[in-house]
C-alpha cells in the first residue's frame, strides 16, 4: 500500500503536465487548490450542456420543456441555479421580438403560422448557437484551441465559428458586412476567456424563443472553467437599438464528455428537403391530404 | 345529406377513439397529449430522417376505405441511440403490420399523431433512448 501513494501522485503530475503541454500558453500554471489539478486554460475538449435549456436569460418555458414532452417524459425539474431576467426591451425591441414567431418555447407555433428560422435550415448563428440547443444529444460543443485561432463546433446544425486569438483588433462596426456568426476575437483575462463579436445578421435570433437583435449588437462571451470538467458561460449583449441597457444571458454550465472522441460524430445537419416534408406532412397535418 | 351524415359518423367514431383515453397531462402546440388513439394498419414508408424520423401508413376504417396517416418518433438523433438498443432503420419496412398508440394532432381532421407505443409485425420497438420495448426484439 505505501508503494501506490507516490505512484499516484507521480501519475497525476503526468496527467497534468501532459494538459499542460496541450493547451495555448498559460502562465498561471495548474490549479492547487482542488484534489484534482487541471489547466484553466485547457479549453479543448466536446461538452454536453448541463444547464437548463430555456431562453437566453433562462426565463420559464423553454426548449427543455418541449422535449420532455417528446419522450412522454415530466419536465426536469428547474435547477435554477442562477438569477432570471426578462429581457429589457426597448420599444423597437418588444415590436421586434412580437414579430418573430419561433417554433419553439413558451410561445412556440405551429411552423406553418410562425417564421422561425429553423423551419427553413437558415443558420442559428451566434449566440443562438449556444442559447438555442436543447437537452439530450443535441447539445454537444465542441471546442479546439489551436495557434491563433479558437474553433467552435456546434452538433446541432454541424455547423463551427471561428475566434481569432492571434492578437487582432475587432474591426469597427460601420466597416463589416453582417455575417451569420459575426466576426470574433478572444483573449485571456486571467483564467477567463473572453470573447468580444460583433457583425452579426440580423436575420438570426438569440435564442430558441424569438429573442432579436439588430445588426448593430455586440457581444461578449466569458467562458470559465470550474474544475477539470466544468465549462461555464456567460454572455452579455449590447444593442442599444432594442434592449435599454446591457443585457446579460443566465450561467450556462457545460459538462465534458470524457468519451467524447470515442463515437462517432452524429452529422446532425439541417436538411432542407427533410425538414420541409417533415413541416408539411407531420407538424403541420398534411399526411392525409392529397399531395 | 349522405356526406354530412358520413361527416358525422367519423366524427363520433373519433370522439369514441379518443374521449376515453383522456388521461396524461402536459401541453403542446401540435399534439393532444391528454389523449390517446391507437391504429392498426399497413406501413407505407418509414422515412428515418431528420429532425424527427417518421412513419407512414394507411388505415382501413370500417367502411374499408384507406386513410393514410403519419407520425412522428422522438428526435433523429435518440432515434439513433435506440438503434443500439436493438433495431435499425431496417425494422420498419413498407407492408409491415403496424399497431401504434400515439396521441393525435391537434388540428381537427388530420390523420397525424405523435408516437407512443409501436409494434410492428407483432413485436414492440423501443421508443426512447435507454428503453426497452415490452417484448425482446433482436436486431434482425
Amino acid at each position: 500500500m505505501a508503494m501506490r501513494v507516490p505512484g499516484v501522485a507521480i501519475g497525476l503530475l503526468i496527467i497534468s503536465v501532459i494538459g499542460l503541454s496541450q493547451t495555448a500558453p498559460s502562465g498561471t500554471g495548474a490549479h492547487t487548490k482542488t484534489a484534482t489539478p487541471f489547466d484553466h486554460r485547457n479549453l479543448t475538449g466536446k461538452y454536453h450542456r448541463e444547464s437548463e435549456f430555456q431562453t437566453y436569460s433562462n426565463v420559464p418555458g423553454g426548449a427543455n420543456e418541449l422535449q420532455a414532452f417528446l419522450l412522454g417524459q415530466a419536465p426536469a425539474p428547474r435547477k435554477l441555479n442562477v438569477p432570471t431576467e426578462e429581457a429589457p426591451f426597448t420599444a423597437a425591441g418588444q415590436a421586434a421580438f412580437d414579430k418573430n414567431i419561433p417554433s419553439y418555447g413558451r410561445r412556440i407555433t405551429e411552423p406553418k403560422l410562425g417564421n422561425d428560422p429553423q423551419g427553413m435550415c437558415d443558420p442559428w448563428g451566434v449566440p443562438r448557437m449556444l442559447n438555442g440547443q436543447v437537452a439530450g444529444p443535441h447539445s454537444t460543443l465542441e471546442l479546439l484551441q489551436t495557434p491563433g485561432r479558437t474553433f467552435m463546433f456546434s452538433e446541432w446544425h454541424h455547423d463551427y465559428r471561428v475566434i481569432y486569438t492571434d492578437g487582432r483588433k475587432l474591426p469597427a462596426l460601420d466597416e463589416v458586412e453582417p455575417r451569420w456568426n459575426g466576426y470574433s476575437v478572444g483573449q485571456w483575462e486571467g483564467n477567463t476567456f473572453v470573447v468580444k463579436s460583433l457583425g452579426f445578421d440580423e436575420r438570426t435570433w438569440l435564442d430558441h424563443n424569438g429573442y432579436p437583435h439588430t445588426d448593430q449588437m455586440q457581444l461578449e462571451e466569458r467562458y470559465r472553467k470550474l474544475d477539470a470538467d466544468t465549462l461555464e458561460l456567460t454572455e452579455t449583449i449590447t444593442d442599444p437599438q432594442y434592449y435599454s441597457r446591457p443585457f446579460k444571458s443566465d450561467r450556462k454550465i457545460w459538462k465534458l464528455i470524457k468519451d467524447g472522441a470515442k463515437g462517432w460524430d452524429e452529422q446532425i445537419y439541417c436538411v432542407p428537403s427533410e425538414e420541409f416534408k417533415f413541416n408539411k406532412l407531420i407538424r403541420d397535418g398534411g399526411a392525409g391530404k392529397p399531395q | 345529406m349522405k356526406r354530412q351524415c358520413l361527416l358525422l359518423f367519423a366524427c363520433w367514431t373519433v370522439l369514441l377513439i379518443c374521449v376515453p383515453a383522456m388521461a396524461h397531462h402536459g401541453t403542446s402546440v401540435t399534439y393532444e397529449t391528454g389523449k390517446t388513439i391507437t391504429l392498426t394498419g399497413t406501413v407505407t414508408e418509414f422515412s428515418f430522417s431528420y429532425p424527427h424520423p417518421q412513419l407512414y401508413f394507411d388505415v382501413k376504417d370500417a367502411t374499408g376505405t384507406v386513410q393514410h396517416w403519419g407520425s412522428e418518433f422522438g428526435p433523429t438523433p435518440l432515434m439513433m441511440k435506440n438503434m443500439n438498443a436493438g433495431w435499425s432503420r431496417d425494422s420498419i419496412k413498407r407492408g409491415d403490420a403496424v399497431t401504434i398508440t400515439c396521441n393525435p394532432h391537434k388540428t381537427p381532421g388530420a390523420t397525424v399523431c405523435l408516437t407512443k407505443e409501436l409494434i410492428i409485425n407483432g413485436k414492440p420497438l423501443a421508443l426512447t433512448a435507454g428503453a426497452q420495448p415490452a417484448v425482446g426484439n433482436k436486431k434482425e
